[in-house]
């Protein structure tokens, strides 16, 4: 019994391809282990099977009062740069367009509880997360999953991230088709494709069956596909309005149109082409700027189309291409049980509530999508095979992961609505409220990513906690808000295209860090993320419930009829926003207010790595949080400027705010720098950016580099793109001033 | 019998006073003060949002201390995952040891005292090895595995908790891993526990 393991036991069910490459990753492990690869190729290497670092795998713990070394065992065996073997980490599971069979729930469960903390999460492109995984246990779990059909390659790393999918497409009411079986051909069709292997950064791809609906977030991705449909000599022809450059991320980029119509035979050919000219001529250096974002914006989208369609001429002609259009006829989602109705049935003021909120009329007569709202997008190993049974008893296979860390049961046939709900219900699994203010999205934050500066996850459940008690009588006018929170500008919350988004950063008070969120308002979650919000004001992580309480009841008292959250934002517009927020920037000294000091569910005093010691506690502040204010105000008014359609003014203005905070910056160790554009620059360059000393951990010199760029190319005509561009680029390199002054330490203080 | 992957052990809240987010502030202070011996203490986890389930995670590279709710029954989960020893004995005898090391620093934790008591007459025992120790209902080798299984832990608690304690397999679901109910009516406290476990002070 104890020689055979799951690769003997599973040799039969494991799809050939996938066992051999989980074989192939296992004896990578091995040769690493022994010192015979290289720790960066291990590193992309592991990554592409979806296996993730996790917060403290560099060996090293802030325990509220000073860093610690994690003594694991074997310190000096690694499995990537500054990232120990023995750490624990995140495996991320690919689930293309969130879609489960009951079998395939079973057995994430079962992987959950034996190599994971026993938790699922769900994140927001339909993938499914473990964390505290051992590296040594990745090979089994990933034989196991491969059994039901299911992969972990290309989950993470430089490659095709998982393919997702309008979790309503084939049941949606106002799709034009069903997108559902081409993202799973595109899915098929660029797993381990050779024209994806030499990409700079991560590429990821989503459909959506209609324009108005969120459901896709085709905007706001690498590539994204709406489904159409167009009259070719007489005949209605099926086909995708393909977007490309999209990406939330730092600078929020909205995609450009590639193709107004590419047809379902050119579809494939089209992304090999896309992903040839990426591979080619993106960039490899400097990972952030590697995105195709930014290669859209920079060769512009004329020339990115032009020298698309002249790969598409050279590409040597693949049957695959064509080939899953002979399979489009029998895809089909089969009903476990026949259309009914509800009416009739005794519901309870219960059921009703969950009803309004969980439930979504398909387009086919007598069958309802349910939405399983998970709190923070949390299920445990014991619900998810309970969820599994209930699924088998109402839907069968008609199950998905959805983009707001929901599941969805689709085809339930409508009587059988109460008995579900009661179901669900006895599994902890029957909250209602899904897709409305209490639902709210978080990224894993300080948690577990190693990229988390504050809570997202602790202030989510706050929130949820807080909202879910008044829900009953909260105001028509806010139920349907979206919240969503990101722990640090990366996005991973999609904090940019909810109605109320945060993401964390931190500011100074006296000698101590506190925690903070940066408050996004009026981004658009419909019209497949139709547009960003932009920062208004930071305020204490302590506050945010305090402050999503003043902001929505000023929406109620002032919305005209009918007004949306995002055009009353834009109607009192920004400057009266961050007069909203600007009684909660003043930060209170830690001995006033200890308790905003440490992070929601986390009583350790906040730091991002060592807590700054030394200087004068008491009404004093430093002479840099002084130069420091006017910058962030500027940056404001560079949105107010692009409110008013002034883009040149909103570009000089952002300009002049990075201008101000690297003065400040300067100041700290030069305080006769003077107010030269060009000196400010040069001394900031000298003392800051070829130091190194302005440098993020993770983001490098991208921040000190926008000014550096912008002083050095001016943009002779602005446009509202280019302006909206710079001033989030402000905003991110006043960040970076925060970041860098708090790490030096200033040490010039002026007593107020 | 062989090593099982992972092995956990279940004691269940006599009385519990205190809301689970009063375990955050106690498990960093573990963790700060490296109170467990031989574990090394990574992190809190705050899983009080899920309903009757593990609310707030002591996670350690070794072992996992977990305020569990689930099923509506709370109590102190001990997970052992990593050096379990050479076989199910050593895996039985380290995880019970540091189980009940667990439940004599949570009730005497200078924060939690007073306000919470757990018992010692009876555990859960799980074998989280499906490979090794398959919950399957069906006759054959996965069924003389369980029941090895359990004569094999029947003899090791009883010799520790008592001739009167009693192991019996939990008729759950075969996709949940192979569990054991242990009853022992005259169980010692805590301290004797660990004493003759040799782990005492």
């Amino acid at each position: 019994m104890s020689n055979i393991g799951w690769k003997d036991v599973l040799t039969d069910d494991m799809p050939v391809d996938l066992a051999h490459e989980i074989d192939i990753f296992e004896g990578q492990m091995e040769l690493m282990g022994q010192g015979k690869l290289d720790e960066k190729v291990f590193a992309e290497t592991r990554l592409r099977r979806g296996v993730y670092g996790q917060r403290y795998d560099n060996g090293q713990r802030h325990d509220g009062f000073e860093s610690r070394e994690l003594e694991f065992e074997e310190l000096d065996r690694i499995k990537g740069p500054d990232t120990l073997w023995h750490a624990p980490g995140m495996q991320r599971i690919k689930v293309p367009g969130g879609g489960l069979s009951p079998e395939q729930l079973d057995v994430l469960a079962q992987v959950a509880d034996e190599y994971s903390d026993g938790i699922l999460h769900i994140t927001t492109r339909q993938d499914i997360q473990l964390h505290f995984v051992h590296i040594e246990d990745t090979p089994d779990m990933m034989r196991r999953l491969a059994a039901v059909g299911i992969t972990t390659r290309e989950a993470c790393g430089n490659s095709v991230r998982n393919v997702t999918c309008c979790h309503l497409s084939g049941v949606c009411r106002t799709e034009v088709f069903d997108a559902t079986p081409y993202s799973e051909a595109f899915a098929q069709f660029l797993l381990g494709h050779d024209d994806v292997q030499d990409f700079g950064r991560k590429f990821k791809p989503a459909f959506s069956g209609c324009e108005s609906e969120a459901c896709g977030l085709v905007m706001m991705h690498d590539i994204g596909y709406l489904a159409q449909v167009k009259e070719v000599d007489g005949k209605l022809k099926r086909g995708f309005k393909v977007f490309v450059g999209g990406g939330l991320g730092t600078v929020p980029h909205q995609a450009k149109v590639l193709s107004e119509f590419t047809s379902e035979e050119e579809m494939l050919p089209l992304v090999q082409a896309v992903a040839r000219v990426f591979a080619r001529l993106g960039e490899k250096r400097n990972r952030n700027r590697a995105r195709i974002k930014f290669l859209v914006a920079k060769l512009g989208i004329d020339e990115f189309r032009r020298l698309v369609e002249e790969e598409r001429k050279t590409l040597p002609h693949d049957d695959r291409w064509t080939a899953y259009l002979d399979t489009l006829p029998q895809y089909e989602e089969k009903p476990a049980k026949p259309p009914t109705f509800l009416n009739g049935q005794v519901r309870s003021t219960e059921f009703n509530q969950w009803f309004e909120t969980n439930v979504y009329s398909q387009r086919q007569e007598g069958y309802s999508v349910v939405t399983v709202n998970l709190p923070l997008g949390d299920l445990t190993s014991k619900q998810t095979w309970e969820l599994a049974d209930v699924a088998r008893k109402y839907v069968g296979d008609n199950v998905r992961a959805t983009v707001e860390q929901n599941i969805v049961l689709r085809w339930v046939s409508d009587s059988d609505l109460p008995s579900l709900y009661e179901d669900l219900k006895a599994i902890g699994l029957g909250d209602p409220g899904a897709g409305t203010i209490v639902d709210i999205t978080a990224c894993p934050g300080t948690d577990t990513c190693k990229l988390g500066i504050a809570s997202s996850r602790g202030l989510a459940g706050e929130l949820r906690t807080r909202l879910t008690a008044k829900s009953a009588s909260l105001p028509d006018a806010i139920k349907d808000l979206k919240i969503k929170i990101s722990g640090c500008f990366n996005s991973c919350g999609q904090h940019h295209v909810s109605d109320i988004g945060f993401f964390g950063n931190s500011r100074r008070s006296g000698n101590f860090k506190m925690p903070h969120f940066q408050v996004v308002l009026g981004g658009r979650w419909r019209d497949n993320a139709g547009s960003y919000g932009l920062a208004v004001g930071a305020v204490p992580s302590k506050t945010v419930p305090e402050v999503v309480d003043i902001i929505t009841n000023r929406y109620i008292d002032e919305r005209a009829k009918g007004e949306t959250f995002q055009d009353w934002i834009g109607r009192i517009g920004k400057k009266e926003a961050r007069g909203m927020i600007q009684p909660f920037m003043q930060l209170p000294a830690f001995e006033q207010e200890p308790d905003y000091f440490s992070d929601w569910g986390d009583p350790r005093v906040f730091s991002l790595g060592d807590i700054g010691i030394g200087e004068c506690a008491g009404e004093v502040v430093s002479l840099f949080s002084m130069e420091i204010s006017p910058a962030e105000s500027e940056a404001f008014e560079a949105q107010i400027a692009l409110d008013e359609n002034d883009p040149a003014r909103a570009d000089a203005l952002a300009y002049s705010s990075m201008l101000k905070a690297a003065r400040a910056l300067v100041r700290t160790q030069f305080l006769d720098v003077g107010d030269s554009p060009d000196r400010i620059v040069e001394e900031f360059k000298t003392r800051f950016f070829d130091t190194e000393l302005f440098f993020d951990q993770y983001a490098k010199g991208k921040f000190g580099q926008y000014l550096l760029d912008r002083h050095q190319n001016p943009n002779p005509n602005p446009d509202n793109d280019s302006a909206h561009r710079l001033i989030e680029e402000a905003l991110l390199f006043i960040e970076a001033t925060h970041a860098c002054e708090s790490k030096v330490g200033g040490n010039v203080l002026v007593e107020i | 019998m062989i090593t099982p992957h992972r092995l956990s052990v279940k004691f269940y809240f006599e009385e519990l006073s205190v809301d689970a987010e009063a375990f955050i502030p106690v498990f960093h202070r573990w963790i700060r003060e490296n109170v467990v011996p031989n574990e090394l203490l990574l992190d809190v986890a705050d899983y009080k949002h899920i309903l009757d389930g593990p609310a707030i995670l002591l996670v350690g590279h070794e072992a996992d201390y977990v305020i569990d709710f689930t099923d509506g029954k709370p109590g102190l989960l001990y997970v052992r995952k990593q050096d379990l020893g050479a076989d199910l004995s050593n895996a039985l005898d380290t995880t019970l040891s540091q189980a009940l090391n667990g439940v004599k620093l949570t009730e005497s934790d200078v924060e939690l005292q007073g306000k919470l008591k757990l018992r010692t007459d009876g555990a859960t025992i799980v074998l989280l090895d499906r490979l090794n120790y398959p919950n399957a209902a069906s006759n054959g080798d996965s069924v003389d595995t369980a029941a090895s299984a359990e004569a094999h832990l029947s003899d090791s608690l009883a010799a520790l908790f008592g001739s009167d304690a009693t192991v019996a397999r939990v008729d759950n679901d075969a996709r949940e891993p192979l569990t054991f109910e242990l009853r022992a009516p005259s169980a010692p406290d805590v301290d004797t526990l660990l004493s003759q476990l040799g782990t005492g002070n």
